[in-house]
Order: structure tokens, then C-alpha cells, then sequence
């Protein structure tokens, strides 16, 4: 696991960018007392002391998000793009069928393209995660963005953040696809609009932007 | 959304055994069935074991003997990826290649594609049925196109698996860890058929889990591939498909193992087409007559009857690849 | 807007306010420069980097999150929702159920059929039974699942086909039918005895399911008694309208909006129950209350596309001329009035030149969730069998299937009354220019040479779109900063077809501006214009001709402070560039940010109103499929191997949005042809078995080809508005399930009556047909 300490902060939870999220889960959710007497108990522990977290308690947990290191507490239940949409304010992250059928909620886990919905948060502790803001470099999109404007690449543009992210992990894997990759890669993601054959050129097109093309 | 449940994140497998055997425990690997089944409320499980805390589960090696060992947290991309078993045995290689979708390839375990749940909609949909503790399996006069036409009663799910198939044509074994110690189950005896106990899809014991899968070696000049075909092109399980080894001596086989995935509640095992083209040319003739026994003593329900049909021309269009 | 264009789903239910008919005096653009260019999306980046905020995405402080209960039972009568244990659960903050005073509203399926919001009778699996709002959407379902409901189950009806049978459960006390509506011309006895062949044939569609992307769903907040809807919509104005109606509030009081929704493609025309749900817990709770569906109700309770069941006759002359066509349909809405036979025939009455047509449709309900519109109400349904059966006698008569549509090409809107002329219609060339693009016959020809068990066939279908041309009422403001800059506002949505690009454009071409510097502030209904919901493929045509008015009314004004300036005639004047110069001596100019009384004023404000259509004249758009699949015939797995579309929808607008509008359409179509299909418990539970997307399967991008041309024929239609520009979104869709089918029958002989053309179903008919052979 990379560790990136200059950008750790202490704070439990980020405030989103320009998102309309403004709340702290730690202060509203009534179960902020009992989070806290469990804290701890997964993490450092040697493995003898197996440690039970019960229902409604809430584990602490360190999620790498987009670069930042965030401590927070979270109940064992809660899917990670949850915590990223309604914690973090995350929404480029989006919520669609919170079933492992449809792909708009696909974030980078350790580069490689999961589900958030199907992710319990709990689980992604200690990993590397990136959603569609953690591509953008300050105001600037990155070419995975950039491919998509360019090749129209959606409609109404909901799936889009999850087809963005399919490509940026085929990219990351495999930088020079081909159009049945690409293909293949967002076969994890519906797109109802059915701007398939669009996305699969901005992939191709995102893969030459990469090369500084 | 999920309901409440308590969880552990063992470090150690004896731990994760130890509480696997819990009461109401399950265990939580990549998560892609598990999770889609507490939400559908058909697993009333109040613990969920987390697997992640547990090292040297994952990967894949060759051991001395040649056998391949997969370890059960394996990804389905990497073992759809992996070079060794790509070489070795491409009809693994290309089911994995073909399960879910690629999401859900990079979570789900080698591990979990073997102990996911049937997909019946029945079953995980909102109805009471037989496997789960009703009186009637809906499908056997409800919508049915999806189900058994092989080893059906008193439930008629199909298995879900497209690696599984796979392991058995490869005569792969799982090795488990569990309350009594490790023990190793060959693929083709780790599914239960519902005559046998319908409440039930593997041989596990409560607390027993999955640890890895050991795929002995095939021999140079074996070929082999799996045939999947499905409705819709990603995500979907197969109508029907087969997996298909063998070996060839001289055009004349010499040994051939066919396992059909979306026929039975268990990958079904088709000794009938073995024989029928053990010991003979694959010419047009003997391909046809292997084609009809693949779906000898069928017994389909009213709408999967094109499952008939569907076998014949799968191991028609395969054989003749291989031929 | 034509009279029976009012009638059209998208206006039901909405007060249409009429603007006023203000003749704008302008010349159709001769050469663009701006519009009709593949330009990127003026909201791409907020919509590709994460910024655009969907009503999904948002949560306001302390909100709370709502969950619906509803019936798993397809008919029953509830007799007992006990909510104690529920209300006493941790992070519970409200449950309301049918007790519950403040949900004592009436909701109105249709102006004489209106039910309790928490009706005891349920008429359909979904209805909704009680709800939550809770501290996060896990305490709501904990919630919900603990709410406790006693139901006498009923006996139901699901199948649409039995809903008349004597004995058959009757969904509502006066029986199950909802109406027949016949439509007759010429004499179809006298037709069929002038044909040559004559072919009767059976078709059906399956029910359909929109699943959007984006759920369906909002966000309510109330300021006292002023109440706030962020909802995924297609029209905020029709949802102010309905909740007002619904929670007796005047419309002033209601404010709706919606920045950027993630699809609709007609379920997201009207509000929902849980539009009002949300609202009755956000007043009982002071506090914000997001309610969205679960992606399994929006399978149960959010539309659908109703299924079809066609009898078509046809006649024709050996040289492919048509003599008569005679339809009966059967369609159901579900539970509740909902157009379950919304214009399935309006392409066999009006598609193909025939003098003599009898259609008659019986809408039936069945305990199933009400239909919502569609992408083209009725067209694909239609078109599934009319195309087919156009392929049927072309065969029949030795004719090539482009051939015989070319012989019957209308050049009048027959089935209306008096028969009005298009002002444009492109089919004969869309299906010439489609042909010749696609190489049709020497692709015909080579695929039915193709050998083996991969058989290569290729089909096409033509089509029109019953609406498209748009029309009032629309208002549209454009304010002209003094650096020349320029705010748009308008009240229509974008749903993803790229509407605010054309709108910016529209504005570029004619003020000079770039379209990114068109800032467009729109579906918001405190702060924009009204405008009817986007659908029915009219919101670039009703929008698009009342930008360019207002852009007019600007540029007016400008012109008129350049004549004062320059001490010239303003009919001397026009605009060039970043100035307004004399047409006759462009050295006397005046840069247009430098007008002293702009700079005093600091903007100028044009207003521009719809206009009417023109009198007695008929806007359509209309289109033509090309497609070649390749079907393995021992599996019956079908592969769409390329489609090619041309499209007449007037003026190009945007190139770019113009070719994804096509793609999107032909992969649903791909979706109602190959894939889509709700799937009921018949005779068990009637309950809908495959409600997620695992089960009900939209296509994916494996099972769409990359090779997809769009060749429109780009004929502005000067009559048709301002602009010169038709609908678009749903032609897109209407021809392609017939399209396939019929390339499918190329490569097999096969006929598939029923869609969709899935491998169980293709491969019984192609079992069929070798034991006949």
C-alpha cells in the first residue's frame, strides 16, 4: 500500500469541491457515540484478537481517496459508493442499480475497475481508490474526459462517469487497446442512451491523448 | 440496501474457520454474489466473515507434481489472464474470460464463482420457492426458458458457474479448510443436486471453506475449449454451453471429457458424448451422433425445449472446431 | 401545434398556456456557419468531469432518506399496515402510510380515475403501501421491512391476451376493457379483392421496460409553505403542475428543477407517487427528504412500453402496389389508463400510400404497473409488424423489399383529415440514398450466398414519426451582455439529446457569439420560461425556432442602436462579425461592445414566442434502417454485424448529436429486436420475474456494432419554423426491430413473429422449419 503522508489529513471527512453536500456524518447520524467506542479495533491488531464489529456499530477504517488519506468510521453494511456519494460528497460516482449489473458506480480500486456498490466500505479499507474527480488534474479534465467530449461519447451522461473509469483502468492496464478491447473493457457498463460504438472510439482516442497525441 | 449484520476480518484462516462455523455466518470473499444475495434478502446471514485479513489465498503456482494451484482468492481475471493456465488449460481460460462482466471479474474469487448461489429468478426474486425453505418450486410451471432440462426435481435451477464445468472436464479437485481439518473434493462431486438436498448447492460443512483449486496437469497434445452462448453478451450466464477436453491421437480421440453448463442443477458431466466419440474420427457422422447423445434423457420443462436443440448444435459447431 | 398534436401524451394532463402568435419577420439562414457543425457539447465538461449535480446527486443539509413499501401481490386488498415497530426503529424519523392524514390526497391516473395515494385496493405489484424517511437509506429499508401489512391476495389477470375472457378478475369494477378505437378510409373488402396477394399474419411485441440510468426519483424541501422539487425530469413544468393539483398548492408555491437528468426516454414526463410521497415526509419532518426508487422498482412502478398484439392484412398488386390494410391491435396500459394502445397503428393508416386502411385497437388492463410513454408511443410496436410485413409480400410478389416501399411512397398525411401534404418528406430519398450507401444489393446478394451455419442476412425498415414538427407554446428570453456575452433562458430540459448545444448554436449563428459563451440557465420553474416536457421529439423544433425569435428580437434591437449611432437606416445595417456594418459600405461600422447605449444599458433583453405551424400542413420526420447480422443456426445467437441510418429531420442542427441521436435509437432498437422483454408469472403469482438488469437485459456494448453510419439527408424544411429543423430521438428508434427481423429472415427464411429474436425463440423456429424442409 503507497502511503501518501503529505497529503494525510486528520479531519474525517473531505469537503466536496463545489458539490452541494455539507454535512458531517460523524455529527448526524446518531451512531457517531457508538462508532467511536469500536473504534480501533481492526486496524493494528494482532490476528489473535478477532474482533467482532456488531450490527450498528461502525468500524474505523482509512480510505485512500484520490490521493488523500481519510480516517473515518462506517458501518460494515455501507457500500462504499455510499460512503463516496453521501459522505464525501462524490458524486461523479454514480448510483444506478446497487447491484453489480449496470457499471456507473465503477471506481479504480487499486487501478483496477470495480463496483462501489457491490464494495463494502470496510473492505476497501487500507486500498487506493479513484472515482472521476480524482482524473481531473485541478480545472483541467483528464483525456479520458477530454476522448469522451470529443467523440460525443454519451447522452445523458449518467453512465458516463462509470464508462470513463472502465476506460481509465483498461488504459492504465493495457495503454495502446484495440476497438474489441475497448469494447470488451466497458462491457461491464450499460449505457440505456446506447452510445456504445462512441465510447469505444473515445477510448481509442483517450489511449492517443495518453500518448500526448 | 443491506441489512445489519456483524463482521470479522479474521488474519488468520484457522480464525476465519473458527468463525465461519458460527450460527448464521457467511463468508465474504470478492463479495459479487454474497452481497447481491443479502440484498435480495434471500441469505438471512447476521455475520459476514471477511476474507481479506487472510494471506496466501490468492495466486496461482505450478507445484512440483505439475499440478496447478489456484488459490480461492484468486481473481477470475487472473486466472483468465494467467499465463500458466492459458497454455496448460485455455477451456479454463476462456470460461473465466466469459463469466459476468469485467467488474466483476476483477472481485469475484475463483473461490466464489464455485459456491455462488443458482440464479433462478424465482429464487432470487421475491417468491417463497422450495429452496428456500417454500412448499413449490415456481419454475416448474412458471417462466422456465432458463432452467434445468438435466438432473431437475424438485428444483430446477441451472448452475451458475462457467469456470466449474471447466475444473470438472479438467478433473480439477477444491481443497478446503474447516472445523475437521483440510480435505480436498473433486469439482464433479463438490455440487449437490436438489434430490439430494435442495436447500443445499455444495457439499460444505458449516465453518468449511474454500482455500484452493488444484488442477492437475493436461496432457501436451490435449485440446480444449469452453462454448458459451447466452442471451445478451456481457454479464449474462450461459443458456447453454460445454466444455470440452480432449485428447487426439492419429485424428482418433483417445480420451474426451464434455461438461455442459446451463443443462443441470450441477455442471453436468455428459458420459454419453464422451463415448460417442471416444475411440473414433471426429467425421460429420460421429459428431452428429455425439450431438444427439449430449441430450440423451433430457427432460425439459415447456419452455426450455430449444435447449434441446441448443446442446446438438454446440457440440456439432465445437467438435468440428476441434476436429 | 396541430389539433391532434395536443391530444399527444407528452401535453396530457399539463396546462398548455397558449403564447402569444408574434410574427417575427426572418428569412430561413441560407449558409450557417455555426449551426449544423459537429460541435462538442456546451455542457460536456460538467457532465464528463463530475460538476454537473443531477437531482440524484443531491443532498442538502440534514437531509433525510425516504423508502418506499410496496405490494409484492398483483391484486389484493390491504386490510391492516401496522407501522409501530417501524416508527420505533433507530434513525426513523416519519412513516406514513394510508392513516396518515396528510396522505390523504387523491391521485389522479387519469381525469376520471382518481385513487388515495396509499389506495387499500392494489391493482398492481409496486403499488405503494406506506414509506419512510430515516437518517440514511439503510435505517428507511430497516424500516420498511419492519412495517407489518395484512393482505387478502385477489385473483389477477396478467396476461393482456385473457384480460377480456369471460371469468377473467376485473381489475376495476366496470371490466377490463379500457376502450376500442377504430379508423377506417376507403374500403379494405374492396382492396383486398383488387390484390394479387393477399397475406394475413400475427405479431407481438413484448413489454419493454425504460430503465433510465439515473433512477427515478427527487429531493423535496419546504421553506414554510413554499415547497421545493429537485426531481430527475424531463419537464419541471409538468411536475409543478401535478403536484400542485395533487397537494393543492398554487403553482407559485411549487418550484421545480432540474439542472441535468440521467435519462427518461418517457418515464420521466410526469411525476410519480413518490414526487408527492416525498413531499408529504418532508413537511412532516421539517427537514429535506430524498426519495429514489430502488433500480427493482423502477422495473415495477416506473413504465413501460405496453406489449402489442397485431393482426395485420395486406394487399397488393403484382407490381407492389398496396390495395389494403387491415390492423387489429390489443395493447394494455396495466392497472390504469395509460395508452396501452397508444398509435400501435398510426404507421399502418399513414406510412405507405393505401387507399384503403381498417385499424382497429382494444386496450385492456391488467394487474400489472401502468405504462408510461415510450421513445415513439405505439411506432416500434407498429413498425414490427408492418415492416415485416411489407418484407412478407415483397417476397410474395418477387419484389426487392426497397422496391416495393419506394411504390408506395404518400406524399400526404393520409390518415388525417383531408388528407394535408407534408411540407417535407424525405422517405423516398432516405430509403434511395439509404440503399445506395449501404450497397443493399450487392450486400443482398453476397450475404445470400453465404454457406455453413453463420448465415449473413440483411434487412431494412422506413418509418415516420407521428409528431416531430413541435410548436407552440414556448418562451424563450436571451439577454445580450454589453461585452457580448449572452444568458439564454428557457424552461425546456436537456435529457441527453444535446438540446442546450442546439440552443447555443442557435444563438451563436445569429448574434456572432461563441457557443461556449452562451451561459443557459433552463428547467427551473422559479426562474425560466415554460416549455412543455421534453419528449415526443419536439424540443428542438419548438425550442430551437423561439431561440433563434428572441435572438432576432435582440439582434433588432442592436441594429437599432447601430442606426442611431451611425446615422443610417437600420434596414442598411447587419451584422458582421463582432460589428454592425452598412451593407453597402462595410468601412462604416460600429463594433457592437462599443454601442454607447448597450454599454449605458449594460444588456438588451429580447423575448421570442413560438409560432404557430403552418395552416393545413403536416411536420414529420421520417427515416430509413439498413442492417446486416450474421445468425448461427445451430445456436440462434444473432449478430448485428452494421447498421446504417438515413434520417430527414429538416436541418442538421449539430452533426455530432445528430449521428449519437442515431446510435442511441438503433441500439434500443437493437434492445426491442434482440434482447427486451418483461417477463410476468402467469398463471402462478403474476408478479414480474425479471426486474434487475441481469434479468431484463438492455443491450451491452458486445451486443452492439461498432459500425453505425448516420447519413442524414440534411434538407432544411423553411415551412415547417424558423429554423427549419424536425425531431429527431425517437425515428431513431421506430424502424430498427423491424430492420433485424427482417435480415434475420434473409439469413434463415425464418419469419419471427414475436419479439424479441432471442436464441430460445430463433432456434424453435429454425427447428421448425428443418423439419419441414
Amino acid at each position: 500500500m503507497k502511503k501518501r503522508d503529505h497529503h494525510d489529513r486528520k479531519d474525517h471527512v473531505k469537503t466536496p469541491p463545489g458539490g452541494i453536500t455539507r454535512r458531517n456524518f460523524l455529527t448526524t447520524l446518531g451512531v457517531g457515540a457508538v462508532g467511536v467506542a469500536v473504534a480501533d479495533k481492526l486496524v493494528g491488531k494482532p490476528a489473535e484478537a478477532v474482533e467482532v464489529i456488531e450490527p450498528g456499530e461502525s468500524a474505523r477504517v482509512t480510505l485512500h481517496i484520490n490521493g488523500r488519506k481519510h480516517n473515518l468510521l462506517v458501518e460494515p453494511r455501507w457500500s462504499l459508493l455510499f460512503v463516496l456519494r453521501e459522505h464525501f460528497g462524490l458524486t461523479g460516482t454514480k448510483v444506478s442499480c446497487e447491484r453489480g449489473e449496470c457499471g456507473a458506480c465503477t471506481v479504480l480500486i487499486d487501478n483496477v475497475p470495480r463496483y462501489a456498490c457491490m464494495t463494502l466500505a470496510v473492505e476497501a479499507d487500507g486500498r487506493e481508490i479513484t472515482t472521476l474527480e480524482g482524473l481531473m488534474k485541478g480545472e483541467e479534465l483528464g483525456p479520458v474526459q477530454q476522448a469522451f467530449v470529443e467523440k460525443d461519447a454519451f447522452q445523458c451522461g449518467y453512465c458516463t462517469p462509470g464508462q470513463i473509469m472502465a476506460v481509465e483502468g483498461l488504459l492504465r492496464k493495457n495503454p495502446s487497446p484495440g476497438l474489441d478491447e475497448a469494447r470488451r473493457a466497458t462491457s461491464g457498463n450499460i449505457c440505456r442512451c446506447g452510445v456504445y460504438p462512441n465510447i469505444a472510439k473515445a477510448a481509442l482516442r483517450a489511449a492517443e491523448l495518453r500518448r500526448g497525441k | 440496501m443491506l441489512p445489519s449484520f456483524s463482521y470479522v476480518r479474521p488474519g488468520t484462516l484457522s480464525d476465519a474457520v473458527k468463525q465461519a462455523a458460527s450460527e448464521g455466518a457467511g463468508v465474504l470473499a470478492g463479495g459479487t454474489d454474497l452481497l447481491g444475495c443479502m440484498r435480495d434478502g434471500i441469505l438471512p446471514l447476521t455475520k459476514l466473515v471477511s476474507m481479506s485479513g487472510v494471506k496466501d489465498l490468492r495466486g496461482i503456482a505450478k507445484r512440483s507434481d505439475g499440478v496447478l494451484t489456484i488459490g480461492s482468492l484468486t481473481t477470475i481475471t487472473e486466472v483468465a489472464e494467467d499465463k500458466l493456465v492459458r497454455e496448460s488449460h485455455p477451456a479454463l481460460s476462456m470460461a473465466a474470460s466469459e463469466v459476468a462482466s469485467p467488474q466483476l471479474r476483477n472481485q469475484g474469487t475463483i473461490g466464489g464463482n464455485l459456491c455462488q448461489k443458482p440464479r433462478c429468478w424465482y429464487y432470487r426474486g421475491d417468491f417463497h420457492c422450495l429452496r428456500k425453505g417454500g412448499e413449490r418450486c415456481f419454475a416448474a410451471a412458471g417462466q422456465n426458458p432458463y432452467h434445468c432440462i438435466f438432473g431437475g426435481g424438485p428444483c430446477f435451477i441451472v448452475h451458475p458457474s462457467d469456470t466449474a464445468p471447466a475444473l470438472v472436464a479438467f478433473g480439477a479437485s477444491v481443497r478446503t479448510s474447516g472445523p475437521k481439518g483440510e480435505r480436498t473434493i473433486p469439482v464433479e462431486k463438490f455440487h449437490v443436486l436438489p434430490s439430494v438436498d435442495v436447500r443445499k448447492d455444495t457439499v460444505l460443512e458449516p465453518g468449511e471453506i474454500v482455500i484452493a483449486v488444484e488442477l492437475p496437469p493436461a496432457p501436451k497434445e490435449a485440446k480444449s475449449l469452453y462454448r458459451k452462448v447466452r442471451a445478451r453478451n456481457s454479464w449474462d450466464f450461459a443458456l447453454a454451453g460445454a466444455a470440452i477436453v480432449l485428447t487426439m491421437s492419429d485424428h482418433i480421440v483417445t480420451s474426451a471429457s464434455i461438461v455442459l453448463s446451463g443443462a443441470a442443477p450441477v455442471p453436468w458431466r455428459s458420459k454419453a458424448t464422451e463415448d460417442a466419440i471416444t475411440g473414433k474420427r471426429l467425421d460429420d457422422k460421429v459428431i452428429a451422433k455425439a450431438a444427439d447423445e449430449a441430450i440423451r434423457g433430457a427432460m425439459p420443462l415447456a419452455q426450455n425445449g430449444y435447449k434441446l436443440h441448443l446442446f446438438r448444435g454446440i457440440i456439432r459447431e465445437e467438435l468440428k472446431k476441434l476436429a | 401545434m396541430n389539433r391532434d398534436e395536443k391530444q399527444l401524451y407528452y401535453a396530457k394532463g399539463v396546462p398548455l398556456p397558449e403564447t402569444p402568435d408574434v410574427p417575427v419577420q426572418a428569412d430561413a439562414w441560407s449558409k450557417t456557419s455555426v449551426v449544423g457543425k459537429p460541435l462538442p457539447r456546451v455542457d460536456a465538461y460538467e457532465r464528463v468531469s463530475g460538476t454537473a449535480v443531477y437531482a440524484s446527486d443531491l443532498t442538502l443539509p440534514a437531509t433525510l432518506y425516504a423508502a418506499v413499501l410496496r405490494s409484492p401481490h398483483a391484486s389484493a386488498r390491504v386490510k391492516k399496515v401496522d407501522v409501530s415497530s417501524a416508527e420505533k426503529m433507530p434513525g426513523v424519523a416519519a412513516v406514513v402510510s394510508g392513516a396518515s392524514p396528510e396522505a390523504d390526497v387523491l391521485w389522479p391516473y387519469s381525469p376520471d380515475m382518481k385513487t388515495k395515494l396509499f389506495d387499500p385496493t392494489v391493482r398492481y405489484e409496486g403499488e405503494v403501501i406506506a414509506a419512510v424517511a430515516a437518517e440514511t437509506p439503510y435505517h428507511a429499508w430497516d424500516a420498511v421491512r419492519a412495517i407489518h401489512v395484512e393482505y387478502e391476495v385477489l385473483p389477477f389477470v396478467s396476461d393482456e391476451r385473457k384480460a377480456l375472457d369471460a371469468g377473467s378478475p376485473a381489475v376495476h369494477a366496470g371490466g377490463n376493457k379500457v376502450k376500442t378505437e377504430t379508423y377506417s378510409r376507403g374500403d379494405v373488402a374492396k382492396g383486398f379483392a383488387e390484390a394479387d396477394v393477399v397475406l394475413e399474419q400475427r405479431y407481438r411485441t413484448a413489454s419493454e421496460i425504460h430503465t433510465p440510468a439515473e433512477l427515478h426519483g427527487c429531493v423535496a424541501r419546504w421553506d414554510g409553505y413554499s415547497l421545493t422539487v429537485w426531481e430527475s425530469t424531463q419537464g419541471v413544468y409538468s411536475i409543478q403542475a401535478r403536484v400542485a393539483e395533487v397537494l393543492k398548492l398554487p403553482l407559485s408555491k411549487v418550484r421545480v428543477i432540474n439542472k441535468y437528468m440521467g435519462g427518461g426516454f418517457g418515464s420521466k414526463l410526469q411525476a410519480g407517487k413518490y414526487t408527492i410521497i416525498a413531499a408529504i415526509l418532508a413537511k412532516r419532518t421539517g427537514r429535506p427528504v430524498k426519495l429514489f426508487l430502488t433500480r427493482e422498482e423502477t422495473f415495477l412502478d416506473a413504465g413501460n412500453r405496453p406489449p402489442a398484439d397485431m393482426t395485420i392484412k395486406a394487399g397488393v398488386k403484382k407490381d407492389g402496389t398496396l390495395t389494403a390494410l387491415e390492423f387489429k391491435g390489443l395493447g394494455t396500459g396495466g392497472a390504469y389508463p395509460a395508452g396501452g394502445t397508444s398509435l400501435i397503428d398510426w404507421l399502418i393508416r399513414d406510412l405507405y400510400a393505401c387507399p384503403n386502411v381498417k385499424c382497429e385497437t382494444t386496450d385492456v388492463y391488467i394487474n400489472a404497473g401502468p405504462a408510461r410513454p415510450f421513445r415513439a408511443p405505439g411506432h416500434p410496436q407498429g413498425s414490427w409488424a408492418l415492416e415485416q410485413m411489407m418484407d412478407s409480400l415483397a417476397e410474395k410478389v418477387k419484389m426487392d423489399p426497397v422496391q416495393i416501399r419506394l411504390k408506395n411512397i404518400p406524399l400526404v398525411s393520409q390518415a388525417r383529415d383531408g388528407s394535408p401534404p407534408y411540407t417535407t418528406t424525405g422517405l423516398k430519398q432516405c430509403i434511395e440514398k439509404g440503399a445506395e450507401l449501404f450497397r443493399w444489393k450487392e450486400s443482398r446478394e453476397k450475404a445470400a450466398a453465404s454457406k455453413g451455419h453463420l448465415k449473413r442476412g440483411v434487412g431494412m425498415g422506413a418509418a415516420l414519426w407521428f409528431a416531430g414538427g413541435g410548436g407552440p407554446p414556448s418562451t424563450v428570453i436571451v439577454k445580450f451582455f454589453s461585452d457580448g456575452s449572452v444568458n439564454l433562458n428557457l424552461g425546456m430540459s436537456d435529457i441527453g439529446t444535446g438540446t442546450k448545444t442546439v440552443m447555443a448554436m442557435v444563438v451563436a449563428e445569429e448574434l456572432g457569439v461563441r457557443p461556449e459563451l452562451v451561459q443557459i440557465e433552463n428547467a427551473d420553474t422559479g426562474t425560466t420560461q415554460f416549455a412543455t416536457p421534453s419528449g415526443g421529439s419536439k424540443t428542438v423544433p419548438t425550442e430551437s425556432p423561439t431561440v433563434r425569435a428572441a435572438a432576432l428580437s435582440v439582434k433588432q434591437q442592436l441594429i437599432a442602436m447601430a442606426s442611431e449611432e451611425l446615422k443610417l437606416d437600420g434596414s442598411s445595417l447587419v451584422f458582421a462579425g463582432d460589428s454592425i456594418a452598412s451593407k453597402d459600405d462595410p468601412s462604416k461600422k460600429v463594433k457592437i461592445t462599443a454601442l454607447a447605449q448597450l454599454k449605458k444599458r449594460g444588456l438588451v433583453v429580447g423575448v421570442g414566442y413560438r409560432a404557430p405551424n403552418p395552416a393545413g400542413k403536416v411536420v414529420n420526420p421520417f427515416a430509413a434502417q439498413f442492417c446486416e447480422v450474421e445468425v448461427n443456426t445451430e445456436t440462434g445467437e444473432v449478430k448485428v454485424l452494421r447498421f446504417l441510418a438515413v434520417h430527414d429531420s429538416g436541418r442538421v442542427m449539430n452533426r455530432l448529436n445528430f449521428d449519437n441521436q442515431v446510435v442511441g435509437g438503433i441500439t434500443m432498437g437493437i434492445g426491442l429486436g434482440l434482447t427486451e422483454a418483461r417477463v410476468l408469472d402467469h398463471g402462478q403469482t403474476g408478479k414480474m420475474v425479471n426486474r434487475n438488469w441481469h434479468d431484463y437485459k438492455v443491450p451491452t456494448s458486445l451486443d452492439v456494432p461498432v459500425d453505425v453510419t448516420s447519413e442524414p439527408l440534411d434538407i432544411p424544411d423553411p415551412e415547417a419554423n424558423l429554423t427549419g429543423s424536425k425531431g429527431l430521438g425517437e425515428p431513431v428508434t421506430i424502424p430498427t426491430g423491424g430492420a433485424i427481423a427482417n435480415a434475420v429472415h434473409h439469413a434463415t427464411g425464418v419469419r419471427v413473429f414475436e419479439s424479441p429474436v432471442s436464441p430460445p425463440r430463433l432456434l424453435a423456429l429454425l427447428a421448425g422449419k428443418r423439419k419441414e424442409g
